[in-house]
């Protein structure tokens, strides 16, 4: 595979249609030649070729510097199809985690004033947070409120005094995409993911105290009131056991898509139906029920955030300044207009952990980041750094508006849990003082930081390459793990 | 136990079987999945803890029949909040199964990893030296 990549630039490479006979598109790689090394170590590449077989796949099949291998897409993976002209969707390019996605707001505090308070305030969100693997929130929802939930995304924990009006605005889709009909939701996944609103979850999902340790842009900074050693609040989660149980569903059904509609793709995780067909659009109506579910969820889990903020500050989460930056989905098909060949075309645009990067002037965006461009926040390893940035115009026009969605893993599960000691990473995290609560002693070794790709590496290629631009970095002192 | 191979993947794992005959293989490839997820209490204390779901599943092949068959159980375990410790593959014939599978209470185990699904992605059966062997790849 190796040989066959073809350089373009320092950041682009290309994998020619000639790699592999079904190929509809080439093949583009945003990377340097370092992060390449990690990349051609697993099976990520093949997964690029194996998503320009789709039908209807426009431009290329695009790898973001992230990527790295998954199932049927390479996780980093960016593919957008061409409804008229047959143009599929597919469940796997959205992935089991339906709108996996990450938020990240703003305190008024500096670090310097509560640092003695960090300890407490981990303890109190891991307490109140629920997490780990199966775990259930008080959060109830009736069988009647599920359908408004469903509908209404955030906008149903807003309305039932999970946050206000505002967090909406500062929500990709408002916290809710139009479409999504709860009808086409099986009973088991109704039943999966009952008890799991409010929930973080377990494996790479976190809640993260951090601090501003490096500012790019001082005058999107000063726009968005952001300074250096400001406390900052991430979380990172998605649509729990509703959105794997509508993934499964129609990764099954859409198996039997493949040959009512001649498709032919190299791996049946890529299975998918023209987005016309009846069979894409009662999966895009589900899969948008779970991408709702999901924003409510990380609505709610911010909610209770803010009271564990509160109960340590004896202070209204107003007066801490806790308002929200931005909330970004990166497990998400969605359909969106670009100009293709000088045409304006309706495209089904999959971003399989890529993070849609809207540039300055879109009429997507608020008026609040209409003049700077999308918020787009890229969580890195609980060791190292995470990151704000904004999308570019750039990005719009060479990654359908998507840049990467985080550091990227490089070494396996098993890998990192063989090479990693608990307790020696434990005391190397909090000489950095960062202090760590997880709910499976496992999932701290899954997930140190050598597991991952340095996203520092990962956010210069996409800042380089103009697909998104650096605002500012954090670096973690509180983590909260499932 | 650890009667499989975990197959290394950057983002998830992967268990391959081996099993005498087909219903042997499925029950193996289960057993692994929750040998992955949770470590069963040392104590059993009676069969009042214990639970028994019956599944069936159909498909198009025998391969697509194993994903299904896996994501069942584990979407069973998620809903009824059980770990499955052993199973009785009454009928596999043809791409139809009929199971039993044998569950205890999750709070009185050890849950370790969550896997969201089994995928479709390298999944493989196959026959060598006598033995059946299948590969799947789960989505953790």
């Amino acid at each position: 595979m190796t040989g066959m990549l073809e350089k373009i630039d320092d950041f682009h490479w290309r994998i020619p249609r000639s790699y592999k006979a079904g190929m509809k598109v080439d093949g583009l790689i945003y990377a340097d030649e370092k992060l390449l090394k990690d990349i051609y170590h697993d099976k990520a590449l093949e997964q690029v070729a194996n998503v320009a077989f789709l039908p209807g796949i426009v431009n290329y099949s695009l790898a973001m510097p992230d990527i790295h291998w998954g199932y049927g897409f390479p996780i980093g993976g960016v593919a957008a199809t061409d409804i008229e002209q047959g143009g599929a969707v597919s469940p796997g390019g959205v992935g089991f985690d339906i709108n996996c996605g990450v938020r990240l707001l703003k305190t008024n505090f500096q670090y310097e004033e509560i640092k003695d308070k960090i300890r407490d305030l981990v303890y109190a969100l891991f307490s109140d947070v629920p997490s780990g693997v199966g775990s259930k929130g008080d959060i109830r929802v009736s069988a009647k409120e599920e359908k408004q939930l469903l509908l209404k995304g955030a906008k149903w924990a807003v309305e039932n005094g999970y946050g206000c009006q505002d967090d909406l605005e500062c929500t990709e889709e408002s916290g809710a995409i139009p479409g999504a009909d709860p009808d086409a939701v099986s009973d088991r996944a109704y039943e999966r993911g009952k008890a799991q609103s409010g929930t973080l979850g377990s494996g790479n999902h976190f809640l993260e105290i951090q601090v501003i340790d490096q500012l790019f842009d001082r005058d999107l900074c000063d726009r968005f009131e952001l300074d250096l050693g400001q406390v900052m609040v991430m979380i990172h989660s998605g649509s729990r056991g509703f959105g794997y149980q509508i993934c499964e569903d129609y990764s099954r059904s859409m198996i039997a898509c493949l040959q009512k509609y001649n498709i032919n793709v190299p791996d049946r995780q890529l299975a998918c139906a023209p987005v016309n067909s009846p069979e894409a659009k009662q999966y895009i109506g589900a899969m948008r029920c779970a991408a709702n579910y999901a924003w409510a969820n990380r609505q709610c889990l911010m909610h209770l955030a803010r009271k564990s903020f509160e109960r340590i500050f004896s202070m209204s989460w107003q007066k801490m300044g806790m308002s929200l930056i931005y909330d970004v989905a990166h497990n998400i098909a969605k359909i969106e207009k670009y100009v293709i060949d000088g045409k304006e075309k309706l495209l089904c645009v999959h971003r399989k952990g890529a993070t849609r990067a809207f540039g300055p002037g879109n009429p997507a965006l608020p008026e609040r980041y209409r003049e700077s461009g999308q918020p787009v926040i890229i969580p890195g390893d609980m060791g190292r750094n995470s990151y704000l940035l904004v999308g570019t115009k750039k990005a719009e026009e060479e990654t359908f508006g998507s840049t990467c969605h985080g550091a990227g893993r490089v070494k396996s599960r098993t890998a990192s849990t063989k090479s990693t000691n608990l307790n020696t990473l434990l005391k190397e995290l909090e000489s950095k003082g960062i202090i760590v609560q997880a709910s499976g002693r496992g999932t701290i070794v899954e997930e140190a930081p050598s597991a991952y790709k340095d996203v520092n590496d990962v956010v210069s290629v996409v800042h380089n390459a103009g697909i998104s631009k650096r605002v500012c970095r954090m670096r973690p002192l509180g983590v909260i793990k499932g | 136990m650890k009667d499989y191979e975990v197959i290394e993947h950057t983002a998830d794992i992967g268990i391959r079987v081996k099993a005498k005959d087909p219903a042997s293989l499925f029950k193996s490839a289960g057993l692994a999945m929750f040998d992955i997820i949770a470590e069963a209490p040392h104590q059993l204390s009676g069969s009042a803890i214990q639970q028994e779901i019956s599944i069936k599943q159909e498909a198009g092949n025998l391969e697509e029949l194993l994903v299904f068959w896996l994501n069942e159980l584990l979407s069973l375990s998620n809903t009824k909040e059980l770990i499955f410790f052993d199973f009785k593959v009454n009928k596999l014939e043809g791409d139809s199964l009929q199971a039993l599978a044998f569950g205890r209470p999750a709070k009185d185990c050890k849950v370790n990893v969550e896997i969201k699904a089994a995928t479709y992605h390298g999944l493989r059966i196959w026959q060598e030296s006598g033995l059946w062997q299948a590969e799947v790849i789960f989505d953790v």
